[in-house]
């Protein structure tokens, strides 16, 4: 067996330096608090025999000829607990902080305290430890830190999922990226290029011809065109309508351009969306992931539609007025460079403050919004509680603060824009002064100066403008990087490599020693057992909480198991293509979805080429047909966001027709009936049990009166089946089913008796 | 309302202790529970007052309606206990801010409960959610990681920390 250990160079050094015997650990961590609850940093090691503490202080320090810095440990104390005392290790989550619980036959003991930061690593510990007591390679299915630090710098990630060092994230290479969405469209871009330097020519010129020339070579007697008014101002109305023409020309491919870029970016991320696991969407990061995604398309669509162009072109123009104004007297341009850097500086620290007032008017303007949309919703309840005046008090409160932020950001614009300009301007007297004085001295021309000083004009406007752009383009590589998070995302649900394609899927199914937890430390099956074979159909009962649902997700593959293996027709459901897989599974559950269409596409969502007549015989089993030509226009009613409202059983009975459609070998009736009334349920009951034939059924119920009909039974507590068999034989043992099932009934006595 | 039975902990009876574990124990009314749950029922407004305090299943034994009313002893156990599990060391200044890639990075020196200062950075995501007024003086700062810290009187920070952190206050 390969010999495995993880324990980096630092912590190595302040075991050794404690006594442990560091060649024989396996595994190091570092957590950050002592059992009193106070903050230290505290290193924690693992070998074959023992856990080994060290509590006491790093310090980080610079040690001359280390090429980084090197983190010192003052060890304060050593615990030492060997790992057969200890028993089964597990980790609790408090509010802000966790612990680690040993238990050893029911006596437990406390190990270790940390804050929820640590908690992943901790979690690594447990399973080291774990796999060391099953006899397996220590760091077996261990993710080691090179995942959560930045390999480069060392940085911890801000976040443990999402690989993205604060320090090290290059905008550059973020930038680069996005512009290979370009790559495409090279010669539209080369184009839109090309006409922009034309356009930022023209603008350029414009002065020098309209003032320079006309001035010097014009109006003076010596001047190279002397009294040529005519040729000179047709030249300048060559210029202008050279530079419209450019300014036309390069919005037409721009808008030919452009939206092809956006179309590709929106694709891939969808694409993306598609291909990623249950998990990705119900992970806390992406609560609002539509939103998000939504706003950061948005973000970058505006970013490079309407800022790159102009960020290019203000550029190019700076950089170029800069050059004429050298070329046509190097000595004022040298003013100017001396005042322009000081000018960028104010325009920069404004926009700062003008940062801050807006990001605070978005947020109160949101609370706003928030509050409106309470109001309007829940103005039943304020009614009913005669709480109007409190809600306008609570707007008005809210009010007042974004009024108060308007009316600072409206006095920092008085006072700071004109001051900013009055110091231009400022600048502007010292080189008119200077300007005039070498104009008399016969050092320049007037037309030289005059236009000198129309330039100076112009430099204004991309100073102002390049100010600003650094809060645009920090929002543009913040976007992109979210988006590229989405598009670079791997699929926790992966398709086998290999898949064991089967001919046609029977039915079967076994679970065998399945753990499986949503959040760390938190399993919610803890090796579960159970065989369902073809044709038959098998009752899932349990309290709330006990694994029931999760089990129906497990065996249609939206997530995969920690540990265990599902069979369906003895096969490994990982070997089996994705495709076949979740065509054979059908699930009917409460969480009912209906897309936006007609409710013939909906049924049909599974099998779009499903008949009409199949659609019709569909809606009959699951009967809604009737609810359904009741409709003003029956099968071609739109449902879903904006559509038909229906309630919560029809919507129900269409879910049942579109699984009809689908065909499932395997059906899975996840609380299929958990919230409709009794006339309803009845109805889906009915349909429900039609569905049933010929086809593998687990049923999971609440109410144990949907689940009569079934072949047989299991009880689930806890994460693990406990008892199995069917109604009759359960109730004789009674055990967990017949105390269920009797609460259950005395419910339903005290109701009827109500 | 006087018929109201919120399940209020008799002082009387009850004893904190520290268990062999490390666990806090509570001996209450004849019962022995060894390793009991201390949660705030107001965890802002009345951090000492309205403990719900719950067994090892999480099952309630009753409310213990003011730490303070405890003998010493046992009134260390409960705040301990409670420290614990509502870690939020206390900010005395905002060194650093920094905005980068969609967080706001902050270095804070920090006092914990035996006045020992630290330094500690930390990331924090969306601030108009995990940056949250309290009161008008006091605000709590929720990182990536989901650590707490308090700000509990925000005329004690000094005017640098405040510029630093006014931006991100609403």
């Amino acid at each position: 067996m390969k010999e495995e250990r993880y324990v980096p160079e630092y912590m190595h050094l302040a075991f050794a330096a404690n006594g442990v015997p560091v060649k024989d650990l396996h595994f190091a961590i570092h957590t950050d608090m002592t059992l009193d609850g106070d903050f230290s940093d505290a290193y924690v090691a693992v070998d074959s025999e023992n856990l080994y503490i060290l509590y006491g202080v790093e310090r980080v320090v610079k040690v001359e000829d280390a090429r980084r810095l090197v983190a010192q440990y003052d060890t304060h104390e050593v615990v030492t607990h060997r790992l057969e005392d200890l028993g089964e290790l597990k980790t609790e989550t408090l509010l802000s902080t966790c612990r680690l619980v040993a238990n050893n036959n029911g006596e437990e003991r406390l190990v270790l305290l940390f804050t929820l930061g640590h908690q992943s690593f901790v979690d690594r510990l447990v399973k080291v430890v774990k796999n060391i007591r099953k006899d397996e390679p220590p760091l077996h299915e261990i993710r080691l830190e090179d995942a959560l630090f930045c390999p480069d710098c060392g940085t911890r990630y801000p976040e443990a999922d999402r690989a993205l060092c604060p320090k090290c994230s290059d905008k550059m290479s973020i930038f680069f990226r996005l512009l290979g969405f370009f790559k495409y469209y090279k010669g539209k871009v080369a184009a839109c290029t090309f006409v922009m330097f034309l356009i930022t020519g023209m603008q350029i010129l414009a002065p020098y011809v309209g003032t320079r020339l006309f001035i010097d070579d014009v109006l003076q007697y010596d001047g190279r065109f002397y009294r040529m008014v005519g040729l000179i101002v047709l030249v300048i109305i060559l210029v202008r309508v050279m530079a419209t023409a450019f300014q036309m020309l390069y919005q037409v491919v721009l808008a030919k351009t452009m939206p092809w870029i956006i179309y590709d970016l929106q694709l891939r991320i969808f694409e993306a969306m598609q291909r990623l696991s249950v998990s990705f969407y119900t992970s806390k990061r992406t609560g609002s992931l539509m939103n998000r995604i939504g706003r950061d398309s948005r973000n970058i669509y505006w970013f490079f539609v309407d800022g790159l162009p102009f960020i290019i072109l203000n550029l190019i123009l700076f950089v170029g007025i800069f050059a004429v104004m050298f070329m046509l007297e190097w000595r004022l341009a040298l003013i100017c460079l001396a005042i322009i850097p000081f000018a960028g500086v104010m325009f920069y620290i404004l926009m700062k403050f003008f940062q801050r007032f807006h990001h605070k008017f978005w947020v109160i303007n949101s609370q706003l919004n928030n509050m409106v949309s309470d109001s309007v919703n829940g103005q039943r309840v304020i009614k009913a509680f005669a709480r109007e005046g409190e809600e306008s008090g609570r707007f008005a409160t809210a009010s007042h603060k974004q009024a108060g932020i308007q009316i600072g950001m409206a006095n920092l614009g008085w006072t700071a824009f004109p001051l900013i300009y009055l110091f231009l301007f400022f600048g502007q007297v010292a080189v008119t002064t200077i300007g005039a004085m070498m104009v008399i001295d016969g050092h320049i021309t007037l037309g030289v100066f005059l236009t000198f000083l129309a330039y100076l004009g112009m430099l204004y406007g991309p100073l102002q403008f390049m100010s600003t752009v650094s809060n645009w383009w920090a929002r543009c590589v913040d976007a992109a990087q979210r988006v590229f998070e989405v598009i670079d995302a791997k699929a926790e649900v992966a398709e086998p490599k290999n898949p064991v394609q089967l001919e046609t899927i029977k039915g079967d199914i076994k679970v065998k020693d399945v753990w499986f937890q949503y959040e760390p430390a938190i399993p919610i099956l803890k090796g579960l057992n159970l065989e369902i074979s073809a044709g038959k159909s098998l009752g899932i009962v349990g309290k709330t909480g006990s694994g029931k649902s999760t089990l129906a997700n497990l065996i249609a593959r939206l997530y995969d198991p920690n540990e265990g293996k599902i069979y369906v027709d003895g096969v490994d459901v990982k070997n089996l293509p994705l495709q076949q897989l979740r065509a054979n599974i059908g699930i009917v559950s409460q969480d009912i979805y209906l897309f936006i269409g007609s409710i013939a596409d909906n049924i049909r969502y599974a099998r779009p080429d499903a008949t009409i007549e199949e659609v019709i015989w569909a809606a009959k089993m699951a009967s809604a047909h009737e609810f359904i030509v009741n409709l003003p226009d029956a099968y071609e009613t739109r449902v879903g966001a904006g559509g038909q409202d229906l309630s919560g059983g029809e919507k129900q009975r269409l879910s049942i027709a579109r699984t009809i459609i689908q065909n499932p070998k395997i059906l899975i009736l996840d609380e299929a009936t958990a919230a409709m009334d009794t006339e309803t349920e009845g109805k889906i009951q009915t349909a429900l049990n039609k569905l049933q034939a010929d086809r593998t059924t687990i049923a999971i119920a609440h109410r144990m009166s949907t689940l009569k009909d079934v072949d047989s039974l299991a009880v689930i507590r806890k994460g693990r089946v406990v008892e199995t068999g069917t109604h009759l034989e359960l109730m004789k043992k009674k055990g967990e089913y017949h105390k269920l099932y009797t609460i259950q009934l005395e419910g339903l006595k005290v109701i009827s008796m109500d | 309302m006087d018929t109201m039975d919120l399940g209020i902990l008799d002082i009387g009876e009850a004893e904190f202790y520290s268990g062999s574990g490390g666990f806090a124990g509570l001996r209450y009314k004849g019962e022995d529970y060894s390793h009991i749950i201390l949660r705030r029922i107001m965890p802002m407004q009345e951090p000492f007052s309205y403990i719900s305090v719950a067994d090892h299943d999480n099952k309630e034994i009753g409310i213990l309606k003011a730490v303070d009313d405890l003998p010493d002893n046992q009134r260390n156990i409960v705040l301990t206990e409670l420290d614990n599990r509502y870690y939020s060391p206390e900010v005395l200044e905002v060194v650093s801010v920094q905005d980068k890639l969609g967080y706001v990075y902050m270095e804070l020196r920090l006092k914990n409960k035996r006045d020992i200062e630290y330094r500690k950075s930390c990331a924090i995501k969306d601030v108009s959610r995990n940056i949250r007024m309290l009161s008008d003086t006091s605000v709590i700062i929720f990182d990536v990681d989901g650590n707490r810290y308090i700000v509990s009187d925000l005329k004690r920070l000094s005017r640098q920390s405040m510029r630093k952190l006014d931006a991100y206050l609403f």
